[in-house]
């Protein structure tokens, strides 16, 4: 093999110092974002328990603080914790200096003025409507810029490498680099109508299908392999022994790479998306269980002979308990996409449940266990107070479980109480939607405290760390290495312009040929999958070198090795979204075809958007009884097709709302805004009475109907007189409505606009069935 | 429950062809770390244990 130490002959020796100050400056950043976001977590888990704690202030509300949060805590806390591991583990594993230091700090500082950016725009509610990537156009593209910052500066830094090899974490690295890279470009491709707000170039099922395959993967490559990379340097250096097994590392990683990308459908089942794209999802998760268990014990095992050292060791202990959540919420993540476990679990508080055990047990802990682990080296000084850290380890693990069992009982309660019926399965056993708000409402009260104490904790460690660090000197690590006299790299074109690419992609040519084309085509890539045979086996028969060498030589190769992760990658992706995309959307879909919002519905729905209701509503009802039962005809994949972004939701703290449109009267609605108590008492809504003095923001939907023109939607052309007419036509028209009903407004204000998409939601028009000959060629 | 009906033949193979795809590179790959030297595999685990001067610090 090419790669193995013997073969490289020592030119001269040199000593490297490594910039360790973007490690520490990370490593800050994320404890302060993260005191931040889990500060917010606390708030909105209060608020829904106490309505009043939503001080009826808008940028204090559930609706825009819940995504602060979650954009806090996964790009903030774990987003710079991510940088600082990644920082000190890759330099020292390629035996390297960061390759740039001015490419570190425009790295640091552009990821936190990215953060200040999202926290003052998510509360003033400029948002894009979709969960994770609510973040705004301008600041979309300051995150890709800035990633390019990283990327650069990673792959340079593998470049300039002392270390010929490249160890199992570099991978996980390069995978997160590049699959993040494309799942953020191709969720966030929008058209703007101003500086502030854009429509999703997808919309309905499509926006739906890139939204989770998105959603869920940014928990696979932003919360998952680069953590794993993590784990698979630290757990190692924490306990003084190698990794259990490199070869299950290596399965784990190829495996949890390739199966990941496939899984998202699973957060759409029993929704209008295709059967065959939920099965494809079901399929993939299920998969997972083998590579994520066999990385979780790779790394348990890894302490094999050093168990005795966790009993007293906080930065194991963290470690230890930070695997074994990965291993549980991994666990069960396919157990919840299977179809009828999903229908208990969708929808409810078991999803929070468990993407909190992954977030703070496996996310949170292992942060903090490498955070313990590098203030020491980092400022050259013993931990302050090991004392503490252990404090801290008891503290937060208490505050998992308590938040965990409360969610727990609570997703169990809320299913089984929403989806319970009587009578043959013809009436629901709770038809009224509070009594599962109300019957879990000590549980929110439960989840708060659970918070308060992880919270607590990392409080601590602040404290801890800052006593740490306090009047220490910061040093920088360094090493003696042995430079290397030949460059045994392959290039990125003597990578893939070699026999075995060849072959492989010759044959899968052919092979897919076999199975799509008509006969004569079908019979020719016989011919041609026979003859690629042949000349395969007289390629290994008469070559000198084996295939065998190509690998290896790969797998030591920083480019081509990115260009094969990014090809596994890739793959899941395109079969499920060009599919999709290729669906004839203004075509007939299962019989129905949406109406188009007018521009005063439009406007209403944007009010809608930035208030972040889709937090706790959704607007699909599945094909399960208890949802048809409750909320009317199941959604169609016409019924959301000019929705952009679609707005289907991924938790009910409320009622579905897919087919609200009609099913009150306006002053129902007025009243239920101003007061959602007066309408259903016991309600944990927050009231909206600035939705009553604003004013509509009509003069922006000349924009906005052009760009929805742009990506699909069939309106007709209209002048900005005859738009401002129809919307003074329509408001007018819900005003007199209401002041019948006893409830005064002047027609320009939001809340006119807002009644206006809530009482079109569901409607849609008759459509003709597709010619059969379209629909088998879609 | 309730049975949704659409046309979809060929995305439907695409749940066959990916499982397969799978297969194939989960198979390789298994055959080619099975195969990885030994000593090619205690160099790569002993990686992240090469000390630097920070391990001394602390």
């Amino acid at each position: 093999m090419s790669n193995s130490p013997t073969d490289v002959q020592p030119l001269t020796k040199s000593r490297i110092e490594y910039d360790d100050t973007p490690v520490r400056q990370f490593m800050i950043a994320s404890i302060f974002w993260g005191i931040i976001g889990m500060l917010v977590g606390v708030l909105i888990a209060t608020q829904l328990g106490v309505w009043q704690a939503n001080f009826k202030t808008p940028w204090l509300t559930f609706g825009r603080l819940r995504p602060l949060h979650t954009n806090a805590v996964i790009f903030a806390f774990v987003g710079n914790m991510m940088f600082a591991g990644i920082y000190y583990s890759t330099q020292r594993l390629v035996k390297a200096r960061t390759a740039s230091q001015l490419l570190s700090r425009i790295h640091f500082w552009g990821w936190q003025a990215i953060i200040v950016a999202a926290a003052i725009t998510l509360p003033l509610g400029l948002t894009r409507g979709k969960e994770y990537a609510e973040l705004i156009w301008p600041i979309n593209i300051a995150v890709a810029v800035i990633w390019v910052v990283f990327a650069i500066n990673f792959f340079w830094t593998l470049a300039r490498r002392n270390e010929p090899s490249l160890y199992v974490a570099i991978w996980f690295y390069i995978a997160t680099i590049i699959t993040v890279a494309m799942l953020y470009i191709v969720n966030h491709l929008s058209i703007p109508t101003s500086w502030t707000h854009s429509y999703p170039i997808f919309g309905g099922v499509q926006d739906a299908l890139v939204q989770w395959w998105y959603g869920h993967n940014a928990v696979a490559f932003f919360l998952t392999t680069p953590i794993l990379g993590i784990m698979y340097y630290f757990l190692p250096k924490a306990a003084e022994r190698p990794v259990y097994s490199y070869r299950l590392s290596i399965v784990h990683f190829w495996s949890l790479v390739f199966i990941y990308i496939w899984a998202g459908p699973h957060h759409l089942l029993n929704t209008s998306l295709p059967v065959w794209l939920q099965s494809l999802g079901v399929i993939f998760s299920l998969m997972l269980w083998a590579p994520s268990w066999g990385g979780m014990l790779n790394g348990l095992l890894t302490l094999r002979g050093a168990w005795h050292k966790v009993r007293t060791d906080p930065v194991l202990k963290f470690f230890v308990a930070g695997v074994t959540f990965y291993g549980m919420a991994t666990f069960e993540g396919p157990l919840m996409s299977i179809r009828s476990v999903n229908a208990l679990s969708h929808y409810s508080d078991w999803g929070i449940a468990h993407v909190h055990g992954g977030g703070l047990g496996w996310n949170g802990f292992m942060a903090a266990g490498m955070f313990y682990w590098l203030a020491p080296r980092l400022w050259n000084r013993r931990l302050h107070s090991t004392g503490a850290a252990n404090m801290h380890f008891w503290l937060g693990l208490t505050g998992i479980l308590l938040y965990m069992a409360a969610m727990y009982v609570s997703g169990a309660t809320q299913a089984l109480m929403l989806d319970a019926t009587k009578e043959g399965g013809t009436v629901l056993a709770y038809p009224n939607f509070i009594e599962a708000v109300t019957s879990t409402k000590i549980l929110m009260h439960i989840r708060a405290l659970g918070g308060l104490m992880y919270l607590a904790g990392f409080i601590m460690l602040a404290w801890n760390i800052w006593k740490t660090a306090r009047g220490a000197e910061a040093v920088n690590g360094s090493i003696e290495v042995f430079v290397p006299e030949k460059d045994k790299r392959m290039g990125l074109i003597p990578g893939f312009l070699n026999a075995p690419v060849i072959y492989t992609t010759l044959l899968l040519i052919f092979i897919s040929g076999w199975a799509a084309l008509p006969r004569l085509g079908s019979a020719l890539c016989i011919v041609g999958i026979l003859g690629t045979c042949m000349g395969m086996s007289m390629n290994i028969e008469f070559s000198k070198k084996g295939w065998g060498d190509w690998y290896e030589r790969l797998l030591a190769n920083a480019l081509p090795f990115t260009a094969l992760t990014t090809v596994a990658v890739f793959i899941g992706g395109l079969a499920q979204i060009i599919p999709t995309v290729m669906v004839n959307t203004a075509g007939s879909i299962e019989g129905v075809r949406q109406i188009p919002y007018t521009p005063l519905e439009l406007a209403g729905r944007d009010i809608y958007i930035r208030e972040g209701c889709y937090n706790c509503h959704s607007q699909q009802i599945r094909t399960l009884v208890g949802d048809v039962l409750r909320y009317g005809e199941y959604s169609k994949l016409g019924d959301s097709i000019y929705d952009h972004p679609f707005q289907w939701g991924s938790k009910r703290t409320g009622p579905d709302l897919a087919r609200q449109g009609g099913k009150y009267p306006n002053s129902w609605h007025y009243f239920h805004m101003r007061d959602p108590r007066q309408i259903s008492p016991g309600s944990t809504m927050p009231d909206y009475p600035w939705l009553f003095t604003a004013k509509a923001d009509t003069l922006a939907l000349p924009n906005k109907l052009a760009v929805q023109r742009r990506i699909g939607v069939p309106y007709p052309a209209m002048t900005d007189a005859e738009i401002q007419q129809r919307c003074d036509t329509q408001a007018g028209l819900i005003a007199a409505d209401l002041k019948n009903a006893g409830a005064e407004v002047p027609p320009d204000r939001e809340i006119i606009a807002l009644i206006a998409y809530l009482q079109k939601l569901g409607k849609a028009e008759k459509a003709a069935p597709p010619e059969p000959a379209k629909t088998a060629a879609n | 429950m309730f049975h949704r009906i659409i046309v979809e033949e060929w995305q439907r193979a695409l749940s066959i062809l990916s499982i397969t795809l799978f297969l194939a590179v989960f198979i390789i790959n298994f055959i080619r770390v099975r195969r990885m030297p030994r000593a090619t595999i205690a160099h790569l685990e002993s990686l992240p244990l090469a000390p630097d001067d920070h391990d001394h610090a602390a």
